[in-house]
């Protein structure tokens, strides 16, 4: 559907964009993730044409974009403020590109409502000024708007990111439900790992100008490519060696002079030994209490390690109790220490 | 940034564009400053030797110094009672609690709507010697003199209530963005109001007060219609009286005038260079995000209350005394007037509208009649061709201000590189007092050799009207650009984007998304323009010229004695309808820019709405009776 074949973009003399490639599929929900600054922006800007590469290709349905103008690419956007235009009805901004298309007043009126009773507008929000609706409103106008002309891929560029948490959410579980009812191929940026994970099919995690890895929520998050996608998705500890040196004294074969990683929820403090898990006894410093679960700060070997236990009635452990540690070690994630290690 | 095309219509504007910039910031700003500047060094002496300096010698020996030192001394002056004016009203009506702050508000603010020639011919109709209230003022004060409302002491008085509107606007948006949780801490930590007032209030104000003192000094040196009717010799008055005169009557009175609008703009510009300098320090107001809005403060000590109070209501006298007498006066009798005294059994519209016979005694003793000599301001030929006149001029500049404005705006955020240069360009006027450029502009297009406007003589019969327009343009073409550039600056840049991706050109983007976004801006700046320019003196009397005498000119010349022999009649009449008419012009732009205008679309569709049911209920009850 829309293939990036080894872009790079510069700004004067900073390259904002290294050999990037990416392949997004049709139908596909694919989102670019990454730090502020890292390029996933400028990815998206070089497919809609903001941007144009210093070399490499924009191919989409194998046609070669690259130097194809903004507006006739028939690329969809909502951007991060909507830029909804303030001076118009919610209505008029839905029918501005089509009129730019000089479509006949019938069919813009019938492809206007259209739009808008599949997302979900009434016919009294279409006559009220932007201004008049909620955040969650403006968003739909927005998709409403990038989807009218029917482009062939649709951009968001971190649209849920001004809104607050609990709209956030509600947002991101619309979104998602319109893009399956839709079926449009999506390319989504976002710094949210959390957004990232529940709405992606697949992404692409993105570093001060490259890509770091592409693949399903469940490489990245289980299987991180690299260090930084580890360190970057979710939260981890970082095994010392103190650890390590255990560990290997208990078989483990780690090699000590990598790092080595293990994501919170594949520690536990609650489970039986079944043979298949080392166990360590561990200090308990501190509990935080969150309902849904419970996140112990323990201490073992001389280092501090965080713990995930679900809230599921096990005896809570306090302050200064001894808990037994116990993980797979299929589960540490081992990365041979590189120069752009941000550990 | 994608286009197929790179020689199109896009660029074919561009190189217009350029060529236009360029032919407005060299052909009428650059080029005749100049030459004024170099028209003093030009001079020969009187045995008709070429001596660059013998006007600045003749400066120097003899008494045009006073001039300058007349001009300083009122700006100096006018620095200190105008702060003290300007200061009290806004704290007695935004800090301190003072009963009917809302009308005393209304009180100060009325220089808002009525300022220069119409302000002056009002005081003027009050305080001069055959004024209204004189005979009232030499009974209270005996030692007072019939004709103490001339030169400075009159120049001083009435510049110092008409000079306040910028405190009026800037202060009070400066005191009342002040958080008041500053103002709580420092009273709970012991400090009494005043205590507060200095301490914490007064600093956070002291930015916005310099610039406004700088603003009172250049209004000082400039000042023209005060001094020219009020009879005071300042630098302003001295340069149209030399413009006007020949060589025959004096020496190089040309140069001389030139050397000393030069001097005013050497002033203008080392004093704005200063309060760049100064703003560009940088300075906030307020640091936290929560701001708390100011409460009233209570004086606490009844003295103290009590002097304010009276102190508040003594000022708001001074300020609604000449708005409500002009007023009253302004529809009653020729009779009424002629004898300064009210008559409230007879109310006439005569001075707006209506036209009577004039009846006098001649030398011989016997009538004589002039039909319709007394006459109101709109059937008075001289008053309305002056309104006419000043109407399209400053309608025309006001537009064509507002246009070029908006066309360098779009470049300006579109360029950083060169888009600054051309800012500057546009900003240049501000540099040189108006006196400057109108002066420069009579003396150097008063030739047939200027190629550049085709070897026509501007200042010649009807084409002064053009290079009014001109000096109105260029006048106006820093504020305008300050203020249209703001609301550019508001437009997301996404807005852009967005356009673009749904298939507009860059034209389509500018008309359709960012020109109805700052439209409200650009037509508020063309509403104050345009209102700054309808009662505007101090240009059209440097120019001077009988074909585009102002509306402003007009009303200076009201100011005459009213002849006996039925010349000039009625012209006090006029006078109090004159500045009626623009006090009403004005409120009415005032109220459009800062009331209607700075509705949203939601704002205005809700009033829509609530018209269409207004509408609604009338026309369907009349439906309900007219149906069988």
């Amino acid at each position: 559907m829309i293939k990036l074949n080894d872009i790079v973009v510069k700004f004067g003399d900073f390259t904002a964009l290294h050999d990037i490639n990416v392949h997004v599929k049709e139908g596909e929900f694919f989102t670019f993730l990454g730090p502020s600054g890292c390029g996933k922006t400028t990815t998206l800007r070089t497919i809609t044409g903001f941007i144009e590469p210093a070399s490499g290709t924009v191919f989409m349905k194998d046609r070669d974009i690259t130097h194809v103008p903004i507006e006739k690419r028939n690329i969809g956007i909502v951007f991060q403020s909507y830029a909804l235009f303030p001076t118009m009805t919610v209505y008029d901004n839905i029918a501005f590109g089509l009129k730019l298309k000089k479509l006949s007043k019938t069919e813009i009126d019938q492809k206007v409502r259209d739009i808008a009773r599949k997302v979900d507008l009434s016919d009294e929000q279409l006559a009220k000024a932007v201004s008049q609706l909620s955040g969650g409103q403006q968003q739909r106008v927005a998709i409403a708007r990038a989807l009218v002309t029917s482009p062939s891929i649709i951009c968001l560029d971190e649209p849920l990111s001004n809104l607050d948490a609990k709209l956030r959410v509600q947002l991101r579980n619309e979104l998602k439900k319109m893009q399956k009812e839709f079926g449009i191929t999506s390319i989504y940026v976002t710094h949210d790992q959390e957004e990232a994970l529940t709405l992606s099919d697949r992404i692409a995690v993105f570093n001060k100008g490259y890509i770091e890895q592409i693949g399903t929520p469940n490489e990245i998050y289980n299987h991180s490519a690299t260090e930084f996608v580890c360190n970057f998705i979710g939260d981890i500890n970082r095994l010392e060696d103190g650890i390590v040196a255990e560990l290997n004294k208990r078989g483990a074969d780690l090699d000590p002079t990598w790092h080595h990683y293990i994501r919170l929820e594949r520690l536990h403090v609650n489970k039986m030994d079944d043979g298949k898990h080392f166990v360590f006894d561990a200090m308990v410093e501190s509990s935080e209490y969150y309902g849904l679960y419970i996140k112990y700060t323990i201490n073992a070997f001389g280092q501090t390690l965080k713990v995930i236990e679900k809230n599921d009635g096990s005896n809570p452990y306090t302050k200064g109790e001894t808990a037994h540690m116990s993980f797979n070690v299929k589960n540490i994630m081992s990365y041979k220490p590189g120069e752009d290690a941000d550990a | 940034m994608l286009n197929e095309k790179r020689f199109d219509a896009t660029f074919v504007f561009r190189i217009i564009g350029i060529v236009f910039f360029a032919y407005l910031f060299l052909g009428f700003m650059v080029v005749p400053c100049w030459n004024t500047l170099t028209s003093i060094f030009r001079e020969k002496t009187a045995s008709g030797e070429a001596d660059p300096f013998v006007v600045i010698r003749f400066f120097l020996a003899g008494n045009m110094k006073n001039y300058v030192w007349n001009s300083l001394k009122l700006a100096v002056i006018l620095v200190i009672t105008v702060n003290i004016v300007g200061i009290s009203i806004v704290l007695l009506t935004e800090y301190f609690d003072i009963k009917g702050a809302k009308i005393l508000r209304m009180g100060y603010m009325t220089t808002m709507i009525y300022s220069g020639v119409a302000l002056v011919t009002g005081y003027m109709f009050l305080y001069a010697n055959d004024g209204i209230l004189t005979p009232l003022l030499t009974n209270a004060f005996p030692g007072l003199s019939k004709t103490w409302f001339t030169g400075f002491g009159a120049v001083v008085f009435t510049m110092t209530f008409a000079c306040t509107s910028n405190h009026m606007l800037f202060l009070r948006n400066a005191i009342r963005g002040i958080d008041y949780n500053t103002v709580e801490a420092a009273r709970n930590m012991g400090a009494g109001p005043f205590k507060v007032l200095l301490k914490v209030v007064m600093p956070t104000l002291i930015p916005t007060l310099f610039s406004l003192t700088v603003m009172t000094f250049i209004t000082g040196l400039c000042a023209m219609s005060s001094p020219t009717l009020l009879g005071y010799d300042s630098i302003n008055p001295e340069i149209v009286r030399l413009a006007g005169s020949s060589s025959a009557d004096e020496s190089f009175p040309q140069a001389r005038a030139a050397l000393l609008s030069i001097i005013l703009a050497i002033f203008t510009i080392v004093l704005l260079t200063v309060l760049t300098a100064y703003e560009r320090k940088g300075h906030y107001l307020s640091v936290s995000k929560t701001k708390a809005r100011l409460q009233k403060q209570k004086i606490n000590n009844p003295v103290a209350n009590v002097l304010a109070h009276i102190y508040a209501y003594v000022l708001f006298i001074i300020y609604m005394t000449p708005v409500i007498m002009i007023i009253i006066f302004s529809f009653q009798s020729y009779t009424a007037i002629r004898l300064k005294r009210i008559d409230f059994s007879n109310w006439t519209l005569i001075n707006f509208f209506g036209q009577e016979d004039f009846e006098f005694l001649t030398s011989r003793g016997t009538y004589k009649t002039r039909e319709g000599a007394i006459s109101g301001v709109f059937s008075n030929a001289d008053a309305v061709g002056g309104i006419k006149m000043s109407f399209i001029l400053s309608a025309v500049a006001a537009a064509l201000a507002c246009v070029i404005v908006v066309v360098a705006c779009n470049y300006i955020s579109k360029h950083k590189k060169t888009g600054t240069f051309l800012e500057y360009a546009l900003l240049f006027p501000w540099l040189l007092p108006t006196i400057l450029i109108c002066y420069s502009y009579r003396s150097y297009f008063n030739t047939e050799t200027v190629w550049y406007v085709g070897n026509n003589n501007l200042y010649y019969a009807d084409n002064v009207k053009l290079l009014i327009i001109m000096a109105y343009v260029v006048t106006k073409l820093p504020f305008s650009l300050r203020m249209i550039k703001a609301s550019f600056y508001t437009i997301d840049s996404e807005l852009e984007d967005a356009a673009k991706n749904l298939g507009s050109s860059p034209i389509q983007t500018f008309l359709k998304v960012k020109l109805p976004i700052i439209l409200p801006s650009v037509l508020a700046v063309f509403a104050l323009n345009f209102n700054a320019l309808f009662t505007e003196y101090d240009m059209s009397a440097t120019f001077a010229s009988k074909y585009g005498k102002t509306y402003a000119m007009v009303i200076q010349s009201m100011t005459m004695d009213e002849g006996l022999y039925g010349y000039n009649v009625n012209a006090s009449g006029r006078r109090c309808a004159s500045t009626v008419f623009i006090m009403i012009v004005s409120g009415i732009i005032l109220w459009l820019v800062y009331g209607v205008g700075a509705r949203d679309l939601s704002e205005r569709l809700e009033a829509r709405k609530r018209r269409r049911e207004r509408f609604a209920k009338i026309f369907g009850k009349k439906k309900l009776t007219t149906e069988p």
